[in-house]
């Protein structure tokens, strides 16, 4: 169980992330939808471990053991990972040697083609290089492969449709569907309805702290009524709380 | 072939040569041209038709003569090895390649000198690479593990009307020692050219490396690139310079060096001159950590920041 309690966040003076709290369960999605500036990615990062966000009050809570002082190579090998909005590029390393970071990760052919196929990509991509000869589409689909391969407890999946087609969403639900059975907490952070009710459990961030909660397709209803318009980003109407509250 | 006297020699230099990525039974090939020299003795070498080789032993070193006749395309790569085995001494290698119009080649060239504790090879190739030809040069480092040694290599190329150069230069597997890198490439109308360089230094290592692309034809171009890695309290100075001196001629030079440690010395100077108004040249350098987004993309995957280091420079040198 990954528990995010108190967390508060400020940067030039504006708080980013204002005392949100909220709980997270294994075998289960849960989607993180917000307008854009409201929090979400800085979210993400304060879960990795970043050191640009290390910075924060509260605490996070996984396993219950607290988790604010680890590193990201210490909270990654405690089974946290992060798959990138936008993916950065690597010069001269190829797709094998991504996914199997370098040789340290010991996986067979078929582990590798088969986890390609699941994010629509082929064999032959193994040997093509991480970088710009990569499309930003193809790019996403090598993260989302890397973040299958190492089996993590807990995925935090910054906007996984931004840089792919519509006609890949059946791709997404795919690679939530193989994490989630394997028995990963999966966060989604994303402005996408169609990705928010392929989760569990949906939560509405706004002004760095959570709106709303419940089903998926509630709080879709939620946003598109109060949020897809919004004159008034990060200074919600009303306080937190379940949307039947 | 291998000269029978100086086989114990090439056993030496050819174990040295397969630890920096050469394959040995190439040199074994009748069907590839291949020239080995250790010290100032050719112990061995081949040609195949439409390729002259001559080479005559010097006091310190070896001179060679490599002629490939008009309209040749090689299909092998020519391999050449310089090697030096003792730890001490001086190598003088002159090389003077020349490429007739409408040829081909590629040139695979490695020097190993894994004993140098002090050590020095010098190294002048002059190349003129024919109308409408294209060679591609990869010559690979390998010093020894104490830095003793110094090389100073000199490449001078005139690339004639319609031709194509393109030379590498690698040296990322061991210590540097010191070294002093120049490139010259002088490019005929439409002629085109990229030359780079790529160095890993670890603790004392010294290097000065100055590329110079002189775009002299109509419609030239050019790449001069350089990519250091630098560690511990090595220091290095890098110059590329263009020279756009004909009309539509296009140059690019770039330089990153990326660096490791508080008593890391580095500097880069670009240095563009245009002397035709339509010539167009651009510049691009960089110093700095490692890229941190890189790093933390490896790292939330688990790797260590020594692991994710590693990884990315591996890569940027390759």
């Amino acid at each position: 169980m990954l528990e995010v309690k108190g967390i508060k966040l400020v940067r030039d003076e504006r708080e980013i992330l204002n005392t949100l709290t909220a709980t997270f369960e294994s075998g289960r999605v849960y989607a993180i939808l917000g307008n854009n500036g409201v929090g979400k990615s800085t979210l993400s990062y304060v879960l990795m471990g970043l050191e640009s966000h290390r910075d924060y009050e509260g605490n996070v809570v996984f396993d219950g053991e607290e988790i604010d002082l680890l590193s990201v190579s210490e909270r990654a090998r405690k089974g946290i990972t992060l798959g990138w909005q936008e993916p950065v590029r690597f010069q001269g390393l190829t797709v094998k040697e991504y996914l199997t970071l370098g040789g340290k990760l010991k996986l067979s052919k078929e582990e590798l083609n088969e986890t390609l196929s699941v994010v629509g990509l082929n064999k032959e991509y193994l040997d093509r290089f991480v970088d710009e000869s990569l499309s930003g589409g193809e790019r996403k689909r090598v993260e989302l492969a890397s973040i299958i391969l190492v089996n993590p407890k807990v995925t935090i999946l910054d906007e996984p449709d931004s840089g792919i087609d519509i006609m890949s969403m059946e791709m997404i639900e795919r690679v939530l569907e193989r994490l989630r059975d394997k028995g990963s907490i999966v966060i989604i952070i994303t402005h996408r309805e169609e990705i928010a009710r392929m989760a569990d459990e949906a939560y509405l961030l706004c002004g760095g702290r959570i709106l709303a909660s419940g089903e998926p397709e509630e709080i879709v209803n939620f946003y598109r009524k109060l949020c897809d318009n919004c004159q008034h980003i990060n200074e919600p109407i009303t306080e937190g709380g379940r949307v039947d509250d | 072939m291998i000269n029978s006297n100086f086989e114990r020699e090439f056993t030496a230099i050819a174990k040295e040569y397969e630890r920096s990525g050469g394959n040995v039974s190439d040199f074994l090939r009748k069907d590839i041209v291949s020239i080995i020299v250790s010290g100032n003795k050719v112990i061995g070498r081949n040609t195949v038709d439409g390729v002259h080789v001559k080479a005559k032993e010097l006091n310190n070193g070896v001179e060679i003569w490599l002629e490939i006749d008009d309209g040749t395309v090689i299909d092998n790569p020519i391999h050449l090895c310089t090697g030096y085995l003792k730890p001490e001494g001086t190598q003088e290698i002159l090389i003077h390649n020349h490429l007739g119009d409408h040829t081909k080649a590629k040139f695979i060239s490695h020097c190993v000198f894994p004993s140098g504790v002090n050590f020095t090879h010098s190294m002048v190739a002059d190349t003129d690479v024919g109308k409408y030809s294209e060679m591609l040069y990869e010559d690979t480092h390998m010093h020894s593990k104490d830095g003793g040694v110094t090389v100073k290599a000199t490449y001078n190329t005139v690339v004639r009307e319609g031709g194509s150069f393109q030379n590498f230069f690698y040296l990322t597997k061991t210590r540097v020692g010191k070294l002093f890198v120049k490139m010259n490439v002088d490019l005929e109308k439409n002629a085109s050219a990229h030359i780079e360089s790529k160095v890993y230094e670890r603790e004392d290592d010294y290097l000065e490396i100055d590329e110079q692309l002189y775009l002299n034809g109509e419609g030239s171009s050019g790449i001069a690139k350089t990519t250091v890695f630098a560690t511990d309290r090595s220091k290095a100075k890098i110059i590329n310079k263009a020279y756009g001196n004909a009309a539509y001629s296009k140059g690019h030079i770039e330089c990153n060096e990326i660096i490791k440690g508080d008593s890391v010395e580095v500097g880069t100077v670009p240095e563009l001159y245009v002397r035709n108004e339509k010539a167009e040249l651009t510049h691009e350098a960089s110093i700095g950590r490692v890229n941190v987004k890189q790093m933390e993309t490896l790292m939330s995957k688990g790797l260590t920041e020594e692991e994710a280091t590693d990884m990315i420079v591996r890569g940027m040198l390759r």
